[in-house]
């Protein structure tokens, strides 16, 4: 089975052999950590670009009253800020939620993956520009929403991510998000949090137990939130074939 | 609410019961009044599916408090004090 890297690069096109080696050959490094840890933080020197393999981490920053903000929850497949090295240092933290399996990969590597596979720097390029659709995305739920479909987008969202690297079963995912994550992630207090889950629950949208999320039906909770998918980018949703993105100047290398 | 500076305004803090219709089985609460004015309404969390049942849930807050989050409050003493340093601040 292929690594989650690679699955969520296919997710917007097809790679060839030789790119799918490129990438088996940047998933070297792999170190476990533990849940609630920080990978990286605030006003750290970035060195190696960050990949979830396995897992769920979050982009986070603390408000001087210790209140915490989630901006972006990582899933496997993510790039912890493909090129954060360009930067002097973090201007926010990541840290684990769960426990993860993390890849460092050296700036190096990344650069000539990227310049010996065409097809591989549009796939990263294709990844920040999703990063910045989805918290796009995260402004909108969070300034337009209401709690109930707030959260249940969230759902949605994780739900389309995660079938994108193989890690869905018959509409179930691990959520290893406490009450109080999703309140940080969600702009809400835990005391809302704990209700519209009642909510959700009782409209027959989602079972949650033991950190395991089902969505039970995904057409009524899609329904439920207005979940439009586009701002994924992925292939299986496109309306059609992609237009022709050769670059200009660089050869197709696979 | 209060005045900034060595002398604290005094400051009338008044609870009165009132029903909440919060959506689930918590719909006990308390109007804050501050000198008269309303700023805030606490909910006791009820539903025993809260993280704290019986404590007491800032469900809403106006002027100083508007859009303050903060933990729920074991007794409604601890719910007064904080609103008091709160507006006092």
């Amino acid at each position: 089975m292929q690594h989650a890297l690679t699955r969520k690069l296919e997710s917007f096109e097809p790679l060839s052999d030789q790119a799918r080696w490129a990438l088996n050959g940047l998933v070297i490094k792999v170190r476990q950590v533990g849940a609630r840890q920080d990978l990286i933080q605030e006003g750290d020197k970035p060195e190696n670009v960050l990949l979830i393999l396995d897992g769920f981490a979050c982009r986070y920053k603390v408000l001087p009253d210790c209140q915490r903000q989630i901006m972006a929850l990582l899933v496997p497949g993510d790039f912890c800020d493909l090129n954060v090295f360009i930067l002097d240092e973090m201007d926010h933290a990541i840290g684990t939620i769960s426990t993860c399996q993390v890849v460092d990969i050296p700036r190096q590597a990344i650069d000539e993956t990227a310049t010996h596979h065409a097809s591989i720097a549009r796939a990263f390029w294709w990844c920040s520009l999703v990063d910045g659709a989805v918290l796009r995305e995260w402004l909108v739920n969070i300034g337009g929403r209401l709690p109930a479909p707030r959260i249940a987008h969230l759902f949605c969202e994780l739900l389309m991510r995660l079938e994108a690297v193989g890690r869905v079963t018959d509409n179930s995912y691990a959520f290893p998000l406490t009450q109080t994550e999703i309140a940080e992630t969600m702009g809400l207090s835990d005391v809302h949090v704990n209700r519209t889950l009642g909510d959700l629950r009782a409209l027959g949208l989602i079972h949650l137990k033991q950190r395991v999320l089902t969505i039970l039906d995904v057409e009524r909770l899609k329904a439920f939130c207005d979940f439009t998918p586009n701002y994924l980018h992925l292939r299986n949703t496109r309306w059609g074939e992609r237009r022709d993105l050769s670059w200009p100047g660089r050869a197709e290398g696979g | 609410m209060a005045r900034r500076g060595n002398v604290e305004t005094l400051l009338v803090l008044k609870l009165q019961p009132i029903a909440v219709d919060t959506g689930s089985l918590d719909r006990d609460g308390m109007l804050i009044i501050a000198n008269g004015l309303l700023v805030g309404v606490l909910v006791r969390l009820d539903a025993p599916e809260h993280a704290h049942p019986g404590y007491w849930f800032l469900e809403a807050g106006f002027g100083p408090l508007q859009g303050v989050r903060v933990d729920a409050f074991p007794t409604l003493e601890h719910a007064t004090r904080w609103v008091r340093h709160h507006l006092n601040r």
